[in-house]
């Protein structure tokens, strides 16, 4: 059984550059879903084909929670880009993840591929765009000063503390979410690695579909708790 | 701190670059994919509510063009109504001028002809009388032959006129 690890390993060093698996993951989902882009791109017309009825049902189904979540179409159709590239990219890091060949093609002693979200790296910056695009969009919704009054509030103790604790919160988000989507990816990657050296054929088969869930829902929760951190964000309070 | 982020292998490079890299995807995709299907959905959206509109406003139009019709048919029924009426009307005037007409042409040859027996009864009578006179006068000159100087137009004219009662 080889070794399981942490950390995304260094392929190689690029000046100083830790260029890792991981890392390396992340860029070939990147080029897959931007060469598909390019590819819509010119599909696209009024009289939808397969795919592009899929795009949009998959699209309008998640405009109508956000525009659910949100209260207003104009918001959800703001807000959607960030929700949706956050949810597919991850998710599409998740199925892209538990491909054949992740973890088993080898670069020398290193896994060449490794599930993006298995990278600390990466579900971190996540973690960071969401918390800090949700604080800089609800300061453009509700103005600057009424949102950097949420954490730093002089008007009474309550406040104070309520800021404090806000400010709390926020770091707590970049923590939890960055860790929950790690560690839920991580452990499937453990698991599936520990299923197939006990039991190569067919038993992995279940806890393969489990990890796509797992990748699914991963994805989901990502992408809702950013909408709703967004919802909280540029709620206008009126006192 | 460092040693534990170190071995959770986080590095800043690492984390700019995922970022840098999100940034990147985030344009692409929402230039190229969300824009476009998101025009195309609004734009289809309206091709479907224009057409049903259409629908509906050729639903009323129907409609209106309906009762016109129906208007119009009605005028014309009534306005065929009248004129046959009309018609009734002037023949039933025509009818009784007619008869009124013929009625009098009737009296006035009644009363021709009633004037021409009068007339002729008259005639007869004039004759009768004439004959009767002169039958009266020969008569008379029968039996006065005897006695010419006998003769009397006084009596003549007596017996004449007791004839003209007679008759």
């Amino acid at each position: 059984m080889e070794a399981i690890s942490l950390k995304a390993q260094e392929l190689f060093t690029i000046g100083g550059f830790p260029f890792t698996n991981g890392f390396f993951m992340t860029l070939v989902v990147s080029a897959l879903l931007i060469v598909f882009s390019f590819v819509m791109r010119e599909k696209i017309s009024l009289i939808p084909g397969k795919l592009q009825g899929a795009l949009e049902m998959g699209m309008e189904w998640l405009l109508d929670v956000m525009h659910a979540t949100l209260g207003s179409v104009q918001a959800a159709e703001k807000y959607f880009p960030l929700i949706a590239t956050i949810f597919i990219f991850i998710l599409c890091s998740n199925v892209l993840g538990i491909f054949p060949g992740v973890g088993s093609i080898h670069l020398g002693e290193t896994p060449l591929f490794r599930s993006p979200a298995a990278d600390l790296n990466f579900t971190l910056a996540f973690a960071i765009i969401s918390v800090v695009m949700t604080n800089i969009l609800g300061a453009f919704a509700v103005g600057i000063l009424p949102h950097i009054s949420k954490f730093i509030n002089f008007k009474n103790p309550i406040k104070f503390f309520i800021g404090i604790l806000e400010m709390v919160s926020e770091l707590a988000k970049i923590i939890s979410l960055s860790f929950r989507l790690f560690g839920n990816v991580f452990a499937g990657e453990v698991l599936l690695t520990i299923v197939a050296f006990l039991a190569p054929y067919f038993i992995p088969l279940p806890f393969l579909f489990l990890e796509l869930f797992v990748g699914l829902i991963q994805a989901f929760l990502f992408a809702m708790l950013t909408l709703v951190s967004i919802s909280l964000h540029t709620a206008v309070h009126e006192h | 701190m460092e040693g534990l982020l170190g071995q959770l292998g986080i590095d800043w490079k690492l984390l700019l670059s995922q970022v840098f890299n999100f940034a990147i995807l985030l344009l692409v995709l929402r230039q190229f994919v969300y824009k476009p299907l998101l025009a195309v959905i609004k734009k289809r959206n309206a091709i479907i509510k224009e057409g049903l509109d259409k629908a509906a406003e050729a639903d009323v139009r129907l409609h209106e063009v309906d009762s016109i019709a129906k208007g119009k048919l009605q005028k014309a029924d009534n306005a065929a109504l009248a004129m046959i009426k009309e018609t009734e009307n002037r023949a039933k005037t025509l009818e009784a001028s007619l008869k009124l007409k013929a009625e009098q042409r009737q009296a006035e040859l009644m009363a021709q002809i009633t004037a021409a027996g009068e007339r002729q009864k008259e005639e007869a009578r004039q004759n009768v009388l004439k004959g009767a006179s002169e039958l009266i006068k020969k008569f008379i000159v029968k039996t006065v032959e005897l006695k010419p100087e006998l003769i009397d137009e006084a009596l003549i004219e007596k017996a004449a006129d007791f004839v003209k009662h007679e008759i």
